[in-house]
């Protein structure tokens, strides 16, 4: 009895325990569900983005940079396909073995990779690093034959910048270079690509937004070993705009060369001599390392490098820029990768920098060439009429000094249109005394002097245009007549840069408008541009225009014998003194320009505008140091001007 | 017995389930191999066909031959387990002996012929006798003997269950209750010892799973995709073969022990649902039939296997969502393994045996 009770005791006590047991297994089981529930319902958002971000490698594509071209849709500035080596950092184990490996095979210096390790430590580590670019055939094989075994390597189609036209338009179209940290600070979405080229100069970062164009988006799927699987294409890259100039490559190359030739013949670089002056003259050695080839021999017989300078044409009725010139140049190319330290020493230490664009940033007192904002000025005073004459003796006595005519015989008696012709200091010297300083200040203003032309480079300079008030605040000094005196011949405080010569000469041609320069091609109706008037009454501007011819076509006029035979041409000379002439060197007798060292040679400026009865350019040219303005940049500038003609003549045809 | 009265004792819905399973982890492990029949799919369906074959041949066999020769596991798998040092194979721990063509591993079926060897054992005690502590003496053996073994493979995971699984048969089988307390107070009192003894992957792991974020790309790696691969799912899941998680080779072992993620990435918290319930259905019905048992073979028979199973589930599934270590532990009749598969098929196997045959008594068996 007591046994069977026992039994039913221990059945009892089993069954209820078994029931724990299945109570036991339903919590734990509930548990589990609530897991579940926790991460695939509450967090899901968060894990389907981890897995998205395992799954997927974001990646921007870069797009084309558009490209530059001019007014005939030659390439000033394009891309090249290249192929890029690149390395995923989160990938790769261990990184400094990893370039060991891979810099054998593409010939890595250990400066590059001390430099690619830094951007690596530098950024987040899911982001690409460019090791290399511009793989060639044979280490691309070679390495796609190891890329199995190289973790975190990719090979991308990348653009190469390039600049067919070389140093020729270097100065218009600028140069890229890498995106430093700067620029990524600045715009984010750069880390994102390393390829990225940022225009530094020039139009390249004139035009910067517009040339850049929208990166693509892809997503690369990759699987757990970072191979990827396939890839999808969110946004596809769109490239930059094209930028049509309104340069013409046949002018630009044409003025380069007449410019760089200058008055000398040119000599083969494999001559004995060449090479044997190449040992002693440094700068000739500086500019031939720089790889120009030309070498001249001037009227005395000497090596010497070509000459530097700045020549620029603009459309008198749009403002187009025809051609801008600035030599030396520098070649664009070497910019768009990493430039070698060797080439930016050699650039930094060449004699004539040629980095400078010396159209909008060079700086030059204008001289003679000034001498139209002048009697304009005079003229518009009424302080002398066209027919006033003043007696010039070569020198013009004020207060204490004498002020001299570059011809010390004297012009006699000269008015506006002879003074002009012949360039008589004297006339100019009466004529600025009277009209005073700020009416000098305010004409040279209207004709662009002094203000910058808008042309769009950011490292363009204004120059100087004194008048009262300028000399007060730059100097803390009032304004002396002497100085007026001086200004009257463009000399003295007065600095302006050839393009607002340029500028001045085609508001002159054009009459009616303050024309601005445009570096872009005017397309559609050309009426459709529309200038400020330049308010300058009609008989003035017929005075200017009568004199500036006579320069060209009269029996005394300063460049009588480079007028351009059919069309004719107008223009003004200027020889602008850069070294104080004392008066023991005056009464020694003046040395010739060429036999002075040449940085104390006289500035050679010509601005001109043609044909003359139906003017259609303006031309400014600056040749430094080049001695003479009659002499020597008279005939490059007729030159340059005939061709620009001739080349519109056989368009037309 | 006749044949409609056999039919109608079969625990159908527990056979049902077994069959829906097995299907899931084809499904499985046809996605695993980027939706291909082999290697995995059509091997696993082969095993299972011959585990069916075992499961009936096992439910068959009369009660009382399995009575009689209920040491004969154990004590075979004993020997086996203490050979596998000289005769095994495997990769850090010796875990696998080769038969023939199959690799086979002892410590899975360990588990099932001590719940047979401890049911047999109990059930045969008078309700006097359970209440003595002599009695616990044999049964101190059947667990340590093959426990210890197995964790000197080492294997913690397979010791542990075998171990909990040994408990829950005595536990049912009626261990009065200071002796219940004593146990638990015992194994809390034993955990810093053997904690001592233990490997440093297996502290590694268990330090990483209370510390997750230690180790992102070891340990902590699996699991933290595997949380990835089940989160991102989400409801519905991502779709069939369509878990970028396990197609992209994110998820480890997603043919063995993460199966159960990738079922949850392609069919979401509702596809884990299904197979969790599924579970449950052969978890009760192994449960009903311990409860419907006349004699107490069958009730601590069809319990400890049921704990098994159970045991199984809630670690597989704890491990793969972050709740426990990481300790290979395979998802019973849907992962890659055919040990484990055949184990669980005998254990369901001697379930449906007991349930066939659930009009029998204690004396019966004598």
């Amino acid at each position: 009895m007591k046994k069977r009770k026992e039994q039913k005791e221990l059945s009892s006590i089993m069954t209820r325990r078994m029931l724990m047991v299945g109570a036991g297994q339903i919590i734990l089981g509930a548990s589990l569900v609530g897991r579940l529930y926790q991460l695939q319902i509450s967090q899901t958002d968060n894990y389907r983005r981890l897995s998205e971000r395992n799954q997927f490698d974001k990646r921007l594509i870069q797009a084309p940079r558009g490209r530059l071209l001019d007014v005939h849709d030659r390439l000033l500035a394009g891309n090249s396909e290249v192929f890029e080596l690149r390395v995923l950092p989160s990938r790769v184990g261990d990184l400094n073995q990893w370039l060991r490996r891979v810099g054998k095979i593409v010939g890595l210096r250990p400066a590059e990779m001390k430099g690619i390790l830094k951007t690596i430590a530098d950024q987040p580590d899911f982001l690409e690093v460019t090791v290399r670019t511009n793989l060639t055939q044979r280490e691309l094989s070679k390495l796609a034959v190891l890329s199995p075994v190289l973790e975190g390597v990719s090979f991308r189609k990348g653009f190469r910048r390039i600049y067919p036209q070389g140093w020729m338009t270097a100065h218009i179209t600028g140069y890229v270079s890498p995106a430093n940290k700067q620029d990524v600070k600045d715009n984010p979405e750069l880390r994102y690509l390393p390829a990225s080229r940022i225009g530094r100069s020039g139009l390249e970062r004139t035009f910067e937004f517009n040339l850049r164009g929208a990166a693509g988006v892809e997503r690369v799927e990759v699987n757990a070993k970072g191979k990827p699987v396939r890839v999808l294409r969110d946004q596809q890259a769109s490239s930059g705009e094209d930028i049509k100039l309104s340069i013409d490559v046949s002018a630009q190359s044409f003025a380069a060369e007449r410019l760089r030739r200058g008055k000398s013949k040119s000599v083969p670089l494999q001559n004995p001599d060449v090479q044997r002056a190449l040992l002693n003259n440094a700068e000739l050695r500086a500019h031939v390392t720089t790889g120009d080839s030309l070498v001249l021999q001037d009227e005395r017989g000497r090596l010497v490098p070509p000459e530097s300078g700045a020549a620029t044409v603009l459309d008198i009725h749009t403002g187009e820029v025809k051609l801008l010139v600035s030599v030396p140049g520098y070649d664009p190319n070497l910019f768009s990768n990493r430039l070698s330290v060797q080439d930016w020493r050699r650039l930094n230490e060449h004699p004539r920098t040629p980095l400078l664009n010396r159209v909008t940033s060079g700086l030059y007192a204008p001289g003679s060439t000034f001498k139209m904002v002048v009697l304009a000025a005079a003229l518009e005073a009424g302080v002398v009429s066209q027919r006033t004459k003043y007696d010039c003796t070569g020198g013009f006595e004020f207060g204490d000094s004498t002020f001299h005519c570059w011809n010390e015989k004297g012009h006699r008696y000269v008015d506006a249109v002879a003074a002009l012709e012949q360039s008589c200091d004297v006339y100019f010297y009466q004529i600025a005394l009277k009209t005073g300083i700020n009416r000098i200040h305010n004409m040279a203003q209207r004709l662009g002097l002094g203000l910058p032309t808008g042309i769009g480079f950011s490292d363009e300079k204004v120059g100087i245009m004194p008048d009262r008030d300028w000399k007060m605040k730059s100097r803390g000094l009032a304004w002396t007549p002497g100085e007026t005196v001086v200004a009257g011949i463009g000399q003295g405080f007065v600095l302006t840069t050839p393009l607002q010569l340029a500028v001045m000469t085609a508001r002159i041609a054009n009459r009616k408008y303050a024309v601005r320069p445009s570096l872009q091609a005017v397309t559609g109706r050309q009426d459709s541009i529309i200038f400020p008037p330049l308010d300058i009454a009609p008989e003035i501007i017929d005075v200017l225009h009568r004199g500036m011819r006579a320069v060209t076509n009269g029996s005394r006029g300063t460049a009588r014998r480079y007028d351009l035979p059919q069309q004719g041409m107008a223009g003004k000379t200027g020889t602008v003194q850069v070294k104080r002439i004392t008066k023991e060197q005056r009464e020694k007798g003046i040395v010739d320009n060429i036999d002075r060292p040449w940085k104390e040679r006289d500035h050679a400026l010509f601005v001109a505008f043609a044909p003359y009865h139906r003017p259609k350019y303006a031309i400014s040219l600056v040749v430094e140091h080049g001695g003479s303005g009659s002499s020597m940049a008279a005939p490059i500038a007729r030159d340059i001007l005939d061709h620009v003609l001739e080349l519109d003549e056989r368009e037309a045809v | 017995m006749s044949a409609l009265q056999l039919l109608f004792r079969l625990p159908w819905l527990l056979l049902i389930s077994i069959l829906v399973l097995v299907l899931i982890g084809a499904l499985a492990l046809y996605s695993a191999s980027e939706g291909s029949w082999s290697p995995w799919a059509e091997r696993q369906l082969l095993r299972a066909a011959v585990g069916t074959v075992l499961l009936f041949l096992v439910a068959f066999i009369p009660t009382r031959w399995l009575y009689n020769w209920s040491y004969l596991g154990i004590v075979l798998i004993v020997l086996v387990l203490a050979a596998l040092p000289f005769i095994g194979i495997g990769v850090g721990a010796t875990r696998w002996i080769t038969l023939g063509p199959f690799n086979f591993q002892p410590s899975e079926p360990a588990k099932l012929a001590v719940i047979v060897a401890l049911s047999r054992y109990l059930s045969s005690q008078t309700p006097e006798q359970m209440q003595s502590i002599l009695t616990y003496f044999p049964v101190l053996v059947f667990i340590t003997v093959p426990f210890s073994l197995i964790l000197i493979q080492p294997d913690l995971g397979t010791s542990f269950m075998l171990l909990i699984g040994g408990l829950a048969v005595v536990f049912v089988a009626g261990l009065p209750r200071r002796y219940v307390l004593a146990v638990i107070l015992a194994f809390l009192a034993a955990l810093p010892i053997l904690w001592s003894q233990l490997y440093n992957y297996q502290k590694a792991r268990i330090l990483t799973f209370l510390n997750p974020d230690t180790d992102q790309l070891g340990t902590g790696y699996q699991i933290a995709q595997s949380k990835i691969a089940l989160g991102s799912g989400g409801f519905f899941g991502k779709g069939f073969l369509m878990g970028s998680q396990s197609q992209l080779n994110y998820l480890p072992e997603k043919q063995t022990d993460f199966v159960f993620t990738m079922i949850g990435e392609e069919f979401g918290f509702i596809g884990n649902l299904a197979v969790l319930f599924t579970y449950f259905v052969i978890l009760v019905s192994c449960l009903l039939v311990a409860l419907r048992s006349r004699n107490r073979f069958g009730q601590l028979l069809c319990t400890g296997i049921s704990v098994m199973l159970f045991l199984y589930v809630f670690v597989n599934i704890g491990m793969v969502t972050g709740l426990l270590p990481v300790v290979g532990a395979p998802l019973p009749l849907i992962s890659y393994g055919g040990t484990a598969m055949l184990t669980v098929f005998i254990g369901l196997g001697l379930v449906v045996n007991v349930a066939i045959h659930q009009h029998l008594h204690d004396n019966d068996l004598l």
